[in-house]
Formats: C-alpha cells, structure tokens, sequence
C-alpha cells in the first residue's frame, strides 16, 4: 500500500469507526463491554502498526513528507475551493505517533477503569472520536482542515467533562469551558477567514515555501501579523494560556482517562502544534512573537504559583501541565523549535502517567513512605521564601485565589453581557396562553 | 413554455387537500395524514427529478400553468413534503388529533402553493393562505398565536401592496415605483421571518404556541424565496441599496437573538431564539450578493429547516413525556432516561451552529467566505453569533438532559421507532451532507448562479479576468 493510502487510513479508521458505533447504537443496537474493549485495543494496535510502517518507509526513502488527497476538493463554488489534503512530515510525524500510542494507552487504561460504568459505551465513542479529530488537526495540510479538528477535539472534550452528568458541577464546568473554547475558536475562524481574503490562501504550502523546519513564510505586512495574532490567540484557548488560563482547571470534571489524554497528553497540546507549524508567520512579526513569549510566560508564573497551593490531584496536575504549556509556548516564541518538540513529547507522556496514577496517588505515596521507612523528608525550601514576607504573602493570596481569574471574568464579561441580553428583551413583546 | 411530463405540482397539491379533508373526518387521522404526506412527497421528488434531468430548465405544471418548477423552488418543494411527512410521523398522540393534522397539511398546502407560484399574484395567494390554519384555529387557541396571525396578515398585506404597485408600473411605467415595490417586499420579508426588531412573535410563538405547526411555519423560509425570487430578476441600484439594508437587519437579528438567549431559562425561548438568529444566516447569505454567499444561503436553507425540525420535535416529545419541562426550574437529566434523544438533539444542533462534519459547517463556511467578499463586517459578525449560539444550544441541553433526573420523572421511553426513525434520517442526511457535501451543493448550483445572474455577478466576473 502507498505511503498516501496508508495515511488516509490511519485519518479515516478512528473516524469510520465512530460513525459506525454511532448507528449501530442510535437505531437501537447494544455493543457489549468486551466487544467494545477488544475493539478499541485492535484499532489502536492497527493505528500504531500503521504508523510504524509510514515512519519506516519514509526513514528508508529519506522522504520529507507524504501529501495525500481525496478528490481534488472537498467542495467548490466559484473561485472558492475547500481541499482534502492531508500531510505527514518531520513536524506531524512524531505528534501522530504519540497520539495513537498515548489514546490506546488511556483506551487500555479505561477498559478496566470505567467497568460497568452506565457511560462506558458513551466513553469509548467519545475516544474515537476525538482520536479521529485530533489526527485531523495534526494532519491537516491547511487551516480549513485543521479548524475541522479543532472543533471536533472541543466538543469531545466538553462531553467528555459532563461525563458524569448527574452531577451539578461536571455540568457547569463543561458548560463554562465550552464557552470558552468557542471564544477562542472565534479567532481561529476569523485567522482562517482574513487568511483566505487577504491572501486567498490558508493551505500550509500557501502560506510557506519549503518543507518544515526550514520552510520560509510567504504572508508579508499588516495583513499577516493580524492573522498571526489571531491564531496564537486561537492557540492559547486551546493549550489554556493567556486569557483563556482559567478553564483547565474546571475540566478536571471529567473521568480521570479523558484528563489524562485532554489535558495531559494530546489536545493541550494543539495550540502548541499550531504555534510550531506556523512559527515562520510569527517570527516575522515582532508583535506576534513578543505576545506568544509574554503570553506564555505569564501564565507558566501563574501556573506554578497556584499548582502550590492546590489541594487536589488533579487540579495541581492542570496548573503544572499549564506551567510547562507556558514554557513551550516561551521556546517556540524564543525560536528552539527542536526542544519545544522535545519539551512537547516528554511532556504528554509524563503527564498522561501522572493522570492515570493520580486516583491511586495517595497509595502510592503511602507505599513510598513506608519504603521510605515511614520518614520522607519534606520537600524543602522553595524559591519564593527569598522574598520579602510581605511579598510572600500577597503571592500566597493570589495563588489561593487562582489569580482571581474566575471572579474577574465574570464581573467584567459575564455579567455585563447577560445585563446587555436582558436588556434586548424591550424589543421583546410579550403574551401568553389566554 | 416547457412542461412537467405529469401534472406533479397539481397532484401534491391535491394530495395534501384530500388529506386534510380525510384526516379531518378520519377515525384515524394519522394514517390518513401519511398517505397523503407520502403521496406528496412522492409528487414533489418526481417533479425536482424531472427538473434535474431538464438542466434545472423551468418546468410548468400541464393542468394549471400558474405553478412551475425550477431549479430554486423545487428542491425546497421536495424537501419541505419531507419535513411535512417527518412532522406528522413525530407528532405525540395529543398533537395529532385529526383537527391539527389536517391544519399541518393545509399548511404544507400553502407553502408549497408559495414556492410552485410561476408569478407574484400566485406567491401572494399562497403567502396569504399559510395564516389560514393558524385565523381558523385548528391548533387551538392561545393569545400568541393571535399575534402571530396579526405578523403573519400584516406581512401578506405588504407583499399585496408590492404586487399592487408592480401592477400600477406595467401600466404608468414609472421607474421609481419598482424601488417603492421592493421596499414592500422587504417590509413583508422582515414581519414575515421576524427580523428585528419585529422578532418578538417568532420567539413568543416558540414560547406558548404550538410547536410542531410552528416547525413547519418557520422552516417554509418564504421570505428567503421571496429575495431570492426578486433577485433573480434584475435588480436597479436603488434596491440593491435596500438589500443591504436587508443584510443589516438579518445580521442584527442574528447577532441579538443569539445574545438574547443568555438571560433566557426557558428551552422554548431559548429554541426559538436559536433557530431565528441561524435562519437569520439564510437572508444574511443571500443579501452577501457573492456566489459563495448564496450557494452557502441556499444550503443552510436546507440545513436549517432539518436540524430545527428535529430540535423542536425533541423539545415536544419531551414536553409530553415530562410535566414541567416547558419551564424547568432546575436541569431536568434527561440523559439518563432518554440517552438517544439526547444524541438526536445534540448532532441536530451542532448542524445548525456549523459543527465540522456536518453539512452546516459547509453552509456556513460559504456564507462567511461569501460574507467577507463583500461585507467584511458581516463576515467577520456572523461567526460571533455562530459562538454565542453555540453557548446557547449547549445551554438547552444542559437543562433538559443533564443534571439530577428529578423525583417525578420515574420512567419514560427513549425514542420510540416511530421517533427514532425520522429522526435517524434527519440525521443521516445532515451528516452525510456533511460528509460529501457535493452532492447537496450541487442541488443548489444552479438556483445559485440564476441569483448571480440576476444580480449581475457573472458578468461582473467576467469582465473582471
């Protein structure tokens, strides 16, 4: 099989298989858990297999990268085409491999996590598709496509922390952090937007000459800084930094498995994905790489401020993914491509351990303890106990507060827009039954 | 003059009268609906096969001349008997009572009298007869829908005076009349799709009125057609300037309607706010006068008349299925008893806020693209709307699906096969259309560039390579 079909594979068998179980279930079909269990693991054995022979007969050939399409286009009107390119290269590669590897590590985990749990079925649906999305948007050959994903990883990623629906706070929470992400989408949309009518491009090879990493930006002036902005806005909201910092905490609703391959592994990690890929369009703007370097350092100080003082788990796991996201977000920005990618990798792999342990977290630290000899000295001293006392403090309040993000999002945003939706209704006529 | 090979349009008018006379007098209403909803159906997809096979060529109807198919009106013709047949399939025993059923079929009656009409008197009379069930009550009776009645006269009187003072310039000719006609014409689009600020009886309607004939009401899109009508005749500078003035209030209203939904609770104000500012998308589309633009409004036309359907049959039979889910005054968690009700409810309103994947997302990439050609800032306001409409739609679900099943909800069916089913195709078809989006885009194609010739962008195209 060509390197082009076996792309399109690995695309379309998370996708297919989603669409499937859908139907099978919708029109009243019941998937038992082994059957389901068993699927899971022989879709993600068959993805990594895949994935294997693409990077081995690329490594035999020396080939840069594999362009695949369907059709010409996805659809055309006028002068407007939509294309179904994907593409796999030095960048996608490595962040595929990760993504098969990592989902069929968490689909594993999950089997035996979520038995006989009434949202067993629903888990596993959710899991392919955002397999399916995520490998859209790391092998989109455009931002149209990539957007596609973008979406489609949102959206299971709110599901996903509603999973336990009957509970109030899972509910609130996936709502809140929906609202957030379709805010940061909104810049992604208008990037894409203003990419194609100023430029009347937003394919990778439209946008830059060459192949990745040395690949050379083709967008010059005004024009191409306002999209560069946009899109490491659009990249913020989806690796929570900057002013969308505030919702990894929240999604720590969700079952354990999917905060590990969300917010440990794989979709956090989106917005570093883009930044990388279009590093050549941020680097030629001064504005736009100083906003990644503020952005990311900035929340990487806050991150590591409130993961001290968090009382949970998995919400000190959320601030330190949050700290290192920063961090990355700082080396794409200062240029280090390859230890960004490095930094990327690691990352995903260590945190998605951390997630899939933190429920037997205090287990293990007993055991631990007791190899320990029943004595672990403390941690010891930190960094910040060379400030002054006051000092000390004031950043002890903050991080308690979590940089009073909550509070100040809903007093300067929420509520002056619901005051403004309230007020539109004197449009409004009113009447009722008789 | 071509003709249909069989009096289609004829018949499914036809179709649609006995029916309603049937299901009036029937024992069993529901059964006669649907033999004559199906027979309807059948009709109206004859008719747009034949003019497919025509090359969308303008097809009149060989018993009354006055009806005609064409490339803008008979795909909408047949889709429409579709969501007629999938309405009176949904319909909770309360709601099918042979009264109503056969409002639904005199109503499906005037709207398809409205798309078939080959001149503007005939669009008159059917515009005027779809207010027919709601004056002779046959969904019963609530103040709502006596203002609904009052937008809906108010409207039809509007158009009556454009076809009024088209008539006087065929016979005095005066060139500024024809701009006095549009502005009419404008004035019945705006009361009849409730643009603001004239919204209130649409979103007051969802609230109290009935929801099923409301469905079928709302997802005509007559004011669409009859802009799109207009624009396929030439149109002079001074009405292009009050089209414009068209894709104001269309983008006005969906961006305030989408708002408007975050200090509302109730799921019916909420629907109804949803579908207004996403149909709002349909007019903004048409009015962007770029051929991605329209193309993209003649889809989302489809897109939206499908997946409101299915959000609003959701929203009754749960109604139906629960006492006080009008109004809840916590999350209802219906997830729980319910789980594929849910899923129909959240892939069919995830179409309609453009999710990828579905065929909302093509129609909306279209007409944002075909927004930013023209009208930079309602290229770059629609996606604004889209957002807050997606805020809005999760908002529903959230209340009626998740949360604590309360006390009283002790046990209550999922979708029944004879909800599962239509609902499974409404599905199927947004999905699909999403998946190879071709297929549907190339139904609209051809009404497409009829629009752009009227307006004049082919030319302007060609003259501009």
């Amino acid at each position: 099989m060509s390197l082009e079909n076996l792309s399109l594979l690995l695309l379309a068998t998370p996708g297919i298989t989603f669409v499937v179980l859908s139907l099978i279930w919708l029109l009243g079909g019941h998937v038992p858990e082994h059957a389901m269990s068993r699927l899971t693991k022989g879709v993600y054995a068959f993805l990594t297999i895949i994935v294997g022979i693409i990077f081995w007969k690329m490594w035999q050939s020396d080939l840069q990268s594999v362009h695949a399409s369907v059709g010409a286009h996805w659809f055309k009107v006028a002068h407007y085409e939509f294309p179904l390119t994907i593409l796999l290269d030095r960048l996608s590669l490595p962040i595929v491999g990760i993504t098969v590897i990592l989902a069929g590590v968490v689909g594993s985990f999950s089997v035996r996590y979520l038995h006989r749990d009434p949202g067993f079925f629903r888990f596993f649906l959710l899991l392919h598709l955002f397999t399916f999305g995520a490998l859209l948007v790391f092998m989109a050959d455009s931002l149209d496509l990539l957007l596609g994903g973008w979406e489609i990883v949102g959206i299971t990623s709110v599901l996903l922390i509603g999973f336990f629906q009957y509970r109030p706070d899972p509910v609130k929470n996936a709502l809140r952090v929906f609202a957030t992400y379709r805010v940061a989408d909104l810049f992604m949309l208008v990037g894409v937007f203003l990419a194609h009518h100023w430029f009347k491009t937003a394919s990778w090879h439209g946008m830059f000459s060459g192949e990745w990493p040395g690949h050379v930006n083709n967008l010059n002036g005004a024009a191409a800084t306002i999209v560069a902005v946009m899109l490491v806005f659009a990249a913020s909201g989806k690796s929570a930094q900057g002013p969308f910092c505030g919702w990894l905490a929240r999604a720590m609703e969700g079952p354990t498995p999917s905060s590990a391959i969300f917010y440990g592994a794989i979709s956090v990690h989106a917005g570093a994905y883009l930044l990388l890929r279009i590093e050549p369009l941020l680097h030629s703007s001064v504005i736009a790489t100083g906003l990644v370097i503020f952005i990311g350092s900035t929340t990487a100080f806050l991150g590591t401020l409130v993961h001290r003082t968090c009382a949970d788990a998995k919400t000190s796991l959320a601030y330190a993914a949050q700290t290192q996201l920063g961090l990355i977000f700082v080396e794409i920005g200062l240029g280090w491509t390859t230890f960004a990618i490095i930094h990327l990798i690691s990352h995903s792999v260590l945190r998605t351990l951390q997630f899939l342990r933190s429920p037997s977290m205090l287990r293990d630290y007993n055991r631990v303890h007791s190899a320990a000899g029943g004595q672990i000295d403390p941690t010891g001293e930190h960094y910040e106990s060379l400030l002054p006392k006051k000092i000390q403090l004031w950043l002890y309040r903050t991080a308690l507060g979590r940089g009073f993000y909550d509070p100040i999002v809903d007093r300067f945003i929420v509520t002056p827009v619901v005051a403004l939706a309230r007020f539109l209704s004197v449009f409004e006529l009113r009447g009722g039954k008789s | 003059m071509n003709f249909l090979s069989i009096p289609y349009i004829s018949l499914g008018l036809c179709f649609l009268l006995l029916g309603a006379i049937w299901a009036f007098k029937s024992a069993n209403p529901r059964f006669a609906a649907h033999c004559s909803a199906t027979a309807s159906l059948a009709s109206y997809v004859f008719s747009a096969f034949e003019v497919a096979k025509a090359e969308h060529a303008r097809l009149f109807d060989p018993w009354l001349s006055f009806f005609e198919a064409d490339a803008l009106d008979a795909v909408p013709m047949a889709f429409f008997a579709a969501l007629n047949l999938i309405v009176i399939t949904l319909a909770p025993k309360r709601d099918a009572s042979g009264k109503a059923l056969a409002g639904m079929l005199l109503l499906t009656a005037a709207t398809q009298t409205t798309y078939a009409a080959a001149n503007f008197a005939v669009l008159a009379t059917g515009w005027w007869l779809t207010s027919l069930p709601f004056v002779l009550r046959m969904f019963g009776e609530d103040r709502s829908q006596k203002l609904a009645q009052g937008f809906l006269i108010a409207s039809s009187i509007a158009l009556t005076a454009a076809i009024a003072v088209l008539h006087h310039i065929e016979i005095n000719e005066i060139s500024h009349a024809s701009s006095i006609a549009f502005g009419f014409i404008i004035i019945a689009v705006v009361l009849r799709k409730g643009l603001f600020p004239l919204h209130g009886w649409m979103i007051n309607s969802f609230e109290y009125g009935p929801l099923l004939p409301l469905a079928l009401l709302f997802n005509g899109h007559l004011g669409a057609l009859l802009i799109a009508r207009s624009e396929t005749a030439a149109l002079s500078q001074a009405e292009r300037h009050v089209l414009e003035f068209l894709s104001i209030a269309a983008l006005v209203t969906a961006l305030i309607t989408s708002l408007r939904g975050f200090a509302e609770k109730k799921p019916r104000r909420m629907l109804g706010l949803l579908c207004l500012s996403q149909a709002s998308f349909i007019l903004a589309g048409i009015a962007t006068a770029s051929a991605e633009g329209i193309t993209g409004a003649l889809v989302h036309w489809l897109v939206v008349a499908a997946a409101s359907t299915g959000l609003i049959a959701i929203v009754r039979v749960l109604e139906v299925r629960v006492s006080g889910s009008a109004d809840p005054t916590a999350h209802l968690g219906l997830a729980t008893k319910a789980p594929r009700l849910a899923t129909f409810f959240l892939v069919c309103g995830l179409a309609l806020i453009g999710l990828p994947g579905t065929l909302g997302y093509c129609a909306e990439d279209l007409i944002f693209h075909g927004a930013l050609e023209n009208h930079t800032w309602i290229g770059i306001a629609l996606p604004i709307a889209t957002a807050f409409n997606a805020i809005n739609l999760l908002r529903i679900f959230n209340i009626l699906f998740l949360g604590v099943l309360p006390k009283h909800v002790i046990d209550i069916p999922d979708a029944l096969p004879r909800e599962r089913w239509p609902l499974a195709i409404i599905v199927v078809f947004l999905i699909a259309g999403g998946i190879f989006p071709s297929k549907v885009l190339h139904w609209r194609e051809t009404a497409a560039h009829e629009i752009e010739s009227g307006l004049g962008l082919d030319t302007q195209e060609h003259s501009g390579h």
